[in-house]
């Protein structure tokens, strides 16, 4: 990880060896053992399943009756049902910080390090298994709610989407484990970084709209990414897709500076929070990769 | 860089060394660290260790738990950054060249670093994957493996359902799976049964004799030391306090070792000490709380009745009296002034001055 002081010679050797193709693929053996692991033990798994589910079921249960009356949305199932895949994703992703921690405990983190692969890929191989787990837990509660009723705006294509905005959630939450995991080796900690979603998603407009919040919590869930991603998944259960308005190929801005949408929330939003907030938890994890494998 | 070179011979002499690819200024070692440290804190783990381990050679690091001889295998291993010092395996640095070191070395650490819901193939797939194994000799190379580590029938059940010993042969079927020439074997039988020690101990001889493996392992057993190396380094409190080949060690101990269980406390055994240490051919005499007072003649059996009369004058009344030939146990005594503890073992000792 040195190389920049190495011999040129030795760089170009190195880079021969352990290129990005050869990272991805190191990743790629990774990632399948990652999934192997969750495969093999359901019983973890089944909680990232039921508590979401749950928490969709009471919530359209107590409120869906006076959501309209309350603050005009009509079908409340379908707001719901973007909180749901967000819970679902990151409980399936912050088990990946537990994950490296048990390696660590039981020395198999210790044989992955002594192999030549990038240390890198050993990062790139969670995330990867963790957007794979993403996709498959959004997957279920997608369906769930389409059975019981919210409806899909955008159909079969926003569907996609929400579940390619599950998969990226899924990666950057991920770095977030990762980062706990090798701050700390420790499992509790660990645990404790799913926490973390809790201000992440409930200082959003989890489960009303944001016009009807107190201004301290609008202002929090302003600049919280997570209601970007939330309101972009919405508006394709919801209203339908936003793209920023465009005149000729060119971004129309507001008098604000902002891009001009039509009314459902804007989707770009999302991706463009989706690459802040990954960008923010995998530089992080990447840093605490370093400086646990290089310090000691 | 010091001074500058003044002649034109020395300014190309210069040149051509500094261009000369690296490996080659110490070809022929294996394993060469030049006084290696670890600090962490304020805990001196090793401190400034020099090794020269040559190809084909069996080295091994001899000493008890907290010596060090698992921290200099992790910076020799390129998990650890020195505190102080450099390292070169198998011709590349443990630095800035750490890649290459992994990829020359097989490494299988004190406690068997296993993923406990992979099957041991599985296990091993992955491992061979990560090292680069030609995607055709991976089952192939596999299967082999699995046989010589005798895990061909438990080969597709989980790690999780293996038994301690099964555990430590897939581990080190896993350091195995690109053919290094340089393996690393951090306490490999602790815990082991006699026969899987005994069967261990045939694969490595097995593996330097035909195959030319250089093997660098710590252990805390002397009769491993002494059966498997051909070096020994004894290693206390993070340096090397005595270093040769077995025999070459015994050599240095005197000859014979008398030893006595003299009766009374610590008083009595170190006012038995100072009585015995002038008699004439004794080197040394030492005690401990396990062995009794040892003591080291170059010729036992004159001085063996020497010590019986040397006790009774001083009234220190006796038992066991034996002579033996120097084992490797006494040169680590002698080296250190403890006997040996095996970790499972945990009776208390004395003497000794290991910080």
């Amino acid at each position: 990880m040195t190389t920049a002081q190495a011999p040129s010679e030795l760089q170009t050797s190195a880079s021969r060896e352990a290129g990005p193709l050869q990272v991805l693929t190191d990743a790629r053996h990774l990632a399948v053992r990652a999934i192997r692991e969750s495969v093999r033990q359901p019983g973890v798994e089944i909680t990232n399943v039921f508590i979401p589910l749950f928490f969709l079921a009471v919530s359209t249960g107590a409120i869906a009756n006076f959501s309209e009356r309350g603050f005009g949305v009509e079908n409340y199932l379908a707001f719901q049902l973007p909180v749901a895949v967000l819970q679902a994703v990151a409980g399936s992703s912050a088990a990946s910080g537990i994950a490296i921690v048990l390696d660590m405990e039981r020395g198999y983190f210790d044989k992955l390090l002594l192999t030549p692969a990038s240390r890198w890929s050993l990062i790139i191989g969670r995330v990867w298994a963790d957007a794979v787990r993403a996709i498959f837990f959004a997957t279920i509660m997608l369906v769930a709610a389409l059975v019981a009723g919210s409806g899909m705006a955008t159909g079969v294509p926003g569907a996609i989407l929400i579940l390619i905005i599950a998969g990226l959630f899924g990666g950057a939450y991920s770095g977030i484990g990762i980062f706990i995991a090798m701050r700390t080796g420790n499992a509790q900690a660990a645990q404790a970084g799913f926490l973390l979603f809790f201000p992440l998603l409930f200082m959003a407009p989890a489960f009303a709209p944001l016009a009807v919040f107190d201004d301290w919590l609008r202002i929090i869930a302003t600049i919280n990414p997570v209601t970007y991603i939330m309101e972009g998944m919405r508006g394709l259960v919801m209203e339908g897709y936003a793209w920023p308005v465009t005149e000729g190929g060119q971004i129309v801005f507001g008098p604000d500076g902002l891009p001009l949408t039509k009314d459902p929330p804007a989707l770009h939003w999302a991706f463009v929070s989706l690459a802040g907030f990954s960008a923010f938890t995998l530089t992080i994890a990447a840093l605490a990769l370093r400086s646990r494998t290089r310090a000691d | 860089m010091s001074s500058r070179p003044s002649t034109i011979a020395e300014r190309l002499i210069d040149d051509l060394s500094a261009r000369a690819p690296q490996h080659s200024r110490d070809a022929d070692l294996a394993i060469e660290a030049h006084g290696l440290v670890k600090h962490f804190g304020d805990i001196h783990a090793v401190n400034g260790i020099d090794l020269r381990v040559r190809p084909g050679q069996v080295f091994g690091f001899l000493g008890q738990n907290g010596s060090g001889k698992t921290t200099t295998v992790r910076m020799l291993t390129t998990l650890l950054r020195p505190t102080d010092g450099t390292a070169r395996v198998a011709g590349f640095d443990v630095l800035n060249q750490d890649r290459q070191v992994r990829r020359a070395v097989g490494v299988a650490l004190q406690e068997a670093g296993l993923d406990i819901l992979q099957t041991g193939r599985e296990l091993l797939r992955l491992q061979s994957r990560l090292y680069n194994v030609p995607r055709g000799e991976i089952e192939d190379r596999i299967a082999h493996l699995l046989e010589v580590v005798d895990l061909t029938d438990d080969a597709d059940r989980r790690i999780g359902g293996y038994s301690g010993g099964m555990q430590r042969r897939l581990d080190l079927a896993s350091a195995l799976v690109h053919s290094p020439p340089i393996i690393f074997l951090d306490e490999p039988t602790t815990g082991l049964d006699p026969v899987s020690r005994q069967n261990l101990w045939e694969y490595i001889q097995r593996l330097n004799r035909e195959d030319g493996v250089t093997f660098f392992l710590t252990t805390q057993y002397l009769e491993e030391a002494d059966q498997l190396c051909d070096e020994i380094a004894i290693l206390d409190a993070g340096e090397i306090v005595q270093q040769g080949t077995p025999d070459g060690l015994k050599a240095t101990v005197s000859v014979d070792v008398i030893y006595v269980q003299v009766e009374g406390d610590e008083q009595a055994q170190q006012r038995a000490v100072s009585a015995l240490l002038p008699l004439p051919n004794v080197e040394d005499a030492q005690w401990d709380y396990n062995e009794g007072v040892a003591i080291y003649s170059k010729s036992g059996h004159d001085t063996l009745p020497r010590v019986v009369r040397t006790l009774d004058d001083e009234s220190l009344p006796f038992s066991n009296l034996r002579l033996a030939r120097a084992t490797l146990d006494d040169v680590f005594f002698k080296a250190t002034g403890h006997r040996i503890e095996p970790a499972d073992q945990t009776a208390p000792t004395t003497g000794g001055g290991a910080g």
